[in-house]
């Protein structure tokens, strides 16, 4: 292989920049200008007007209740009368509770098995769109469920496999005569990982099609020039050039399957209580529904000593992603 | 043969990114034919489900059930006008709508200068701050959900929609700074210097050259958040009680939980349904390319 992988790997600099190449150059002109510019000066008295407004906001309404919930997770707390020191009590006891784990399984199941699903999905599809007549039509239409609202996705599954629904009428000619109950309490969960792959995946591809078409064509000439096989290409060109979009994708991802809550809150339609069969719990409903439900005393404390946990897992694997894809990050 | 070869590489730099490069031409293989079947399937799955849903919102519930498969007979508004007046959807839309657009336009607004004044001075201060604002990128709704009812509880703005809009500016922040100070970032300085040697202020040079300039990232921004607040659930669902204060997901929630006492609606359904997706398709058609870019480059890095 000869293909021209030689450039320099790069930098802390550059990876830690959030805008790719240009910006670089330009902060480095920045830096050289002289410091007492006058606008530069001028500007600097901008701080309070300007980052003000936006850092209070965010400050109140974002970081103090942030702070706040790791504080209300060390008390016992029905949300109302005295608050009661209890220290990590409340992460013990979810742990012994086996409706928080499993919840917490399920959050993780959304996290891995999902979130593989779809990126072996995405990534295939990338692949075939690379160089397909029409790519432009066809992620056009694969990013759109990402602007509906999930609660869309989790009714219709309701309407489209009821016992009378299409599902079943599609599934009759086949010779399906007892087909599953696919609403079953402990059937909603594996339908709502194969719902989320099938609206999930096109966003995903979208963001690495984005990766993949950086890539300068004459890298694929190179190979075709000297022989490189489909795999070889794909081993030695095309992975390594997308690496750190698969790793941004990756964050997202963990970030967001951690918030999953629509979805499940109403998948199958008209469920019963307004509450779902606890089978299909994630973190974040648990967090719900042990605040919120009105069907128990509210365990607040509980209920935050959760959500700090789920924070505490994406903190984590955020970290190690950002590790695991830093080494291999190519310039080009 | 070999001229045309030889000529290869000339003629796909020629044909610019239009096009497939020719030395890229040769492999037609099956695993690639049926990948592309599959993905045209998908294409038309997609569609086809869009105007499924859209099409049985016009017909009534005993039609949808006994042939899901089948075409409205005439275009019946009955079921609209029942979500709208029975569901509550009529006031759900008009709460969606002064939300989506109130708390965006302040969104955007609150945080344009912020970006701007982080993608322009570099020293320790910003880099922290910028720090600081990436930070709530990564903090899922349900960690604040609790503290923020509390908190929102104590000054009485539960249960109401400046408090929701306020909820939804503050948690809007980051990802709006962080797409916009990369995107004020990539714009030419040379105009700001020049405008600074004419004696034109800091806060002018922001506000009549740079803002000009910087329209299209503004738009986009303001765009990804009326999506984002369009469909914004769990927040509204903890924080507003009162059915005159629901926003629509949370008034088709209502209304789903409703129907196990009522008996499946599955017109007025499939009407709040459009309701909810009708105007994201609007958008995507007329801002689509904006969108995509913005979204996968944005969040890019």
């Amino acid at each position: 292989m000869s293909v021209g992988l030689k450039e320099p790997r790069a930098g802390k600099a550059a990876l830690h920049n959030p805008d790719s190449r240009k910006p670089v150059t330009r902060k480095a002109s920045a830096q050289g200008r002289q410091p007492g510019s006058s606008i530069d000066v001028q500007r600097k008295k901008l701080l309070v007007p300007f980052v003000g407004p936006a850092f209070v906001l965010y400050t109140v309404l974002f970081i103090v209740p942030a702070l706040g919930a790791v504080w209300i997770s060390l008390h016992k707390w029905a949300g109302s009368g005295p608050m009661k020191f209890v220290g990590l009590d409340n992460y013990g006891r979810i742990f012994r509770d086996p409706l928080f784990l499993s919840s917490f399984g399920n959050t993780l199941l959304l996290l891995f098995v999902v979130g593989a699903a779809i990126f072996i999905l995405a990534f295939a599809m990338t692949l075939v769109l690379r160089d397909m007549a029409g790519k432009k039509v066809v992620r056009n239409v694969i990013f759109f469920p990402h602007l509906i609202n999930a609660l869309v996705f989790g009714v219709l599954a309701g309407f489209i496999f009821n016992p009378g629904g299409m599902v079943n009428s599609l599934l009759a000619p086949l010779g399906v005569t007892d087909p599953p109950k696919w609403l079953a309490q402990d059937n909603i969960f594996p339908l709502i990982m194969v719902t989320l792959v099938c609206t999930t995946t096109g966003y995903f591809t979208t963001i690495l099609m984005a990766g993949v078409d950086r890539i300068p064509p004459y890298y694929y000439e190179d190979c075709a020039l000297a022989g490189a096989s489909a795999f070889q290409r794909l081993r030695y060109v095309i992975l390594p050039l997308t690496w750190d979009v698969f790793g941004t994708c990756a964050v997202l991802w963990t970030i967001s399957s951690v918030k999953i809550f629509e979805i499940v809150w109403v998948f199958g339609g008209s469920s019963g209580a307004g509450v779902p069969p606890t089978q299909s719990w994630t973190a974040a409903v648990y967090t719900y529904v042990n605040a919120f439900s009105g069907q128990s005393t509210p365990a607040y404390g509980a209920a935050t000593a959760s959500a700090v946990l789920s924070l505490a897992l994406i903190s984590v694997l955020v970290v190690l992603l950002r590790r695991a894809m830093r080494r291999d990050a190519v310039e080009f | 043969m070999s001229e045309y070869k030889l000529l290869a590489p000339l003629t796909a730099r020629r044909r610019g990114r239009r096009g497939v490069s020719p030395a890229l031409r040769g492999e037609r293989s099956v695993v690639r034919g049926i990948g592309v079947g599959l993905l045209w399937l998908v294409v038309a799955i997609s569609i086809a489900a869009l105007v499924w849903m859209v099409a049985q919102a016009f017909r009534d519930t005993r039609a949808i059930l006994d042939d899901p498969w089948g075409v409205p007979a005439s275009l019946d508004f009955g079921n609209f006008v029942r979500a709208w007046t029975v569901g509550d959807f009529a006031v759900a839309t008009w709460n969606s709508l002064l939300t989506t657009v109130l708390s965006s336009v302040l969104t955007v607004a609150i945080a344009a200068p912020c970006a701007y004044y982080l993608s322009r001075v570099d020293n320790r201060l910003t880099r922290g701050l910028s720090l600081y604002f990436i930070l709530g990128l990564g903090i899922p709704a349900q960690v604040i959900l609790i503290p923020l009812f509390v908190m929102l509880n104590k000054v009485y703005l539960t249960d109401s929609i400046i408090g929701l809009n306020l909820v939804y500016i503050g948690v809007s922040m980051p990802f709006t700074v962080f797409l916009l100070t990369a995107f004020f970032r990539s714009l030419p300085l040379e105009m700001e210097e020049a405008a600074a040697l004419d004696g034109t202020t800091a806060f002018g040079t922001f506000w009549r050259i740079t803002l000009p300039l910087a329209k299209g990232g503004i738009l986009t921004a303001f765009i990804l958040q009326v999506i984002s607040h369009w469909n914004e659930t769990l927040l509204a669902l903890t924080l507003l009680q009162s059915t005159e204060k629901y926003t629509l997901p949370v008034a088709l929630i209502s209304f789903v939980q409703q129907q196990t006492y009522s008996g499946a609606d599955w017109g007025g359904l499939f009407a709040g349904l459009v309701m909810v997706v009708l105007p994201m398709l609007v958008i995507y058609v007329w801002l689509g390319r904006r969108l995509t870019e913005g979204l996968t480059l944005g969040m890019g890095k």
